[in-house]
């Protein structure tokens, strides 16, 4: 009898302990398919037709004819091309400022280090619109701090955000201006946890400031480098959406639309859902590529001293 | 994921074992130079917004470091052309329960990976990390049409839905819950205590550290969202204070003055919790990486 209960209550608990998980996952899984997995599969449903998102107006099946479109325009090719320009342009704002500025200041002492830190922390905490919007206040070609400063030295105003030539660069600047904190942030971090007895070691042995930063810091700051050298290529260009939707609105004749912009420019301006949708398609399967490669060279090249 | 990585104390403290050495007088008066010149441009726009802010309409363009005639006439003025109350409250309702949700289905996510092995359960964890590297880009448009089609546009509560699960707080709490004490858990269920009451009862007043980290960077980062809101936005009374902002940046011209008070009134909350969590809020972005 007793054996038999306990057998029952096994066997309960074991039908119950297969279906528990699925219980405690459910919320989440059901959010994450909802508005990802399905928006994902329903984008590349889409890519395939014509539309222009009003409910009343029929869905044509093109085939690939927005994609091969898409590949034809030269205002692709230019986002793509941009793109790039704020994935080189953001790195050394993002990653190698902030290692320069981490090695250097590593031995401040720790009372003003606490200061520093609660200051450059700032720009990351502030919204983007806001950052955006204080920013196109310091540029103002007219009465911008910026630009009266430029006159006061007697030189012409820059048109910060509509000379074709200069805009992206704006861009660029003001989206490493939220980031530069931030990542020296975490470089001194990590550099602060390198254990100083191989720093004393090798001062021990006589080598001199540069040889310690080149042989001991930069490798064992190599995983951390690379971390965020990683992030600023996949997530670089998405950073500054904000503020060319803010300041620029993609323009000056393009020269500030990347990749994503143009993504939401065919979706929402042009209301062009097939278009939208098979940019979306590549974008995520660059995306995608990108960050498989640069999570398999993470795994091969990090270097840990522990 | 990768950002383990950076899951290190800010600025661990010095081990006693480093010296300070003779020359450094120099090297770290260089230092300090550097420090602080990165400190007035991380500082220097946020100053300038508040400065801005006080300026009444006939000084604004002066380049003085203090408003001479200090005046609250821009706040006046974005409070009469926006619903700023209205929508400062739409912001904190979306932030505060997009946190508190995002938290409750993490918890119980991270419950179900940490305690159980089922089948499947590395392919779900890593369909879950990967969710975390779909730009919204991508999925904007199915997504906004499926609000449409809810009838939800121009919603507060549109706004909520997407942010009910994040990969990163299932994955920071998993990481947190596996760590725990089997031994703890073990002695619970000697007393006879059922899963839900582990988890209640003895794993989340024990991770709340971590959760409260978790939802200073939710809530931070809700707070500031703006691509989502912009999508759905119809009516200034049902959207956030990010799309107020912009409001006062049109293509005909902009208004500086009231621009930058409304700016001042959006940061305020952040700043308020920065300025009061300050260690607290730092630790957490670095603990869960950028995004």
């Amino acid at each position: 009898m007793a054996i038999a209960s306990a057998a029952q209550t096994r066997l309960r608990r074991k039908s119950e302990q297969r279906l528990s998980p699925w219980l405690y996952l459910a919320p989440a899984l059901i959010t994450l398919v909802l508005w990802i997995y399905w928006p994902l599969v329903d984008a590349v449903r889409l890519s395939f037709y014509q539309w222009n998102m009003l409910p009343t107006s029929p869905q044509t099946f093109v085939g690939w004819e927005n994609y091969t479109r898409i590949f034809a325009l030269p205002k692709f090719w230019q986002a793509l091309r941009n793109t790039g320009i704020y994935i080189v342009g953001l790195l050394p704002l993002a990653v190698l400022i902030p290692l320069a500025i981490a090695i250097y200041t590593h031995d401040l002492p720790e009372h003003s280090r606490n200061i520093y830190r609660a200051i450059i922390f700032v720009p990351m905490i502030i919204a983007p619109v806001v950052a955006a919007a204080v920013w196109r206040w310091l540029l103002d070609p007219g009465y911008g701090l910026a630009n009266q400063m430029i006159k006061g030295m007697g030189l012409d105003p820059v048109k910060f955000l509509s000379d074709p030539n200069v805009a992206i660069w704006t861009v660029i600047v003001i989206t490493g201006w939220k980031l530069m904190g931030f990542s020296t942030l975490i470089l001194s971090a990590a550099n602060a946890n390198i254990n100083p007895s191989l720093i004393e070691a090798a001062r021990m042995d006589g080598s001199s400031k540069w040889q310690i930063i080149r042989d001991i810091r930069l490798p064992l700051l190599s995983s951390t480098v690379l971390f965020l050298v990683v992030m600023t290529i996949l997530l670089g260009a998405q950073w500054s959406f904000t503020y060319i939707n803010v300041l620029t609105g993609g323009g000056p004749l393009g020269a500030t639309t990347n990749i994503y912009y143009l993504l939401w420019d065919f979706g929402f301006s042009t209301m062009s859902v097939g278009w939208g949708s098979a940019s979306a398609v590549i974008l995520f399967l660059g995306f995608g590529a990108i960050a498989f490669v640069l999570f398999r060279l993470i795994d091969r090249y990090s270097f840990h001293d522990n | 994921m990768t950002t383990d990585a950076i899951a290190t104390p800010v600025f661990s403290k010095p081990v006693a074992l480093r010296r300070i050495s003779d020359r450094s007088g120099l090297n770290s008066a260089a230092g300090h130079l550097l420090m602080v010149l990165l400190s007035i441009f991380c500082l220097f726009p946020v100053y300038w917004m508040l400065v801005s802010s006080f300026r009444p309409a006939n000084t604004m363009f002066e380049t003085s470091l203090w408003p001479t005639q200090p005046s609250l006439d821009n706040y006046t003025r974005a409070i009469d052309a926006i619903p700023i109350a209205r929508m400062l409250i739409n912001t904190l309702v979306f932030s505060a329960v997009s946190t508190v949700l995002q938290l409750l289905t993490g918890i119980l996510a991270a419950f179900a990976f940490a305690r159980w092995k089922f089948p499947g359960d590395r392919l779900i964890y890593t369909g879950v990390a990967l969710t975390w590297l779909v730009p919204f880009q991508v999925v904007m448009i199915p997504n906004y049409l499926l609000v449409a089609h809810m009838g939800l546009l121009d919603s507060v509560l549109a706004l909520i839905l997407p942010n009910i699960a994040a990969a990163l707080a299932i994955m920071l709490l998993a990481q947190a819950m596996r760590g725990f004490p089997r031994e703890v858990i073990e002695a619970a269920r000697m007393d006879g205590a059922n899963n839900w009451r582990i988890l209640w009862e003895v794993l989340v007043p024990n991770l709340r550290g971590t959760i409260a980290s978790l939802a200073i960077l939710i809530f931070i980062s809700t707070w500031n969202e703006y691509f989502w809101p912009l999508l759905l936005s119809r009516t200034a009374e049902n959207s956030v204070i990010q799309i107020g902002i912009q409001m006062f940046m049109t293509a005909e011209g902009n208004q500086w003055g009231p621009l930058m008070a409304a700016s001042t009134l959006a940061s305020l909350p952040v700043l308020v919790i920065y300025v009061v969590l300050q260690r607290q809020v730092v630790q957490s972005f670095m603990k869960s990486g950028i995004r």
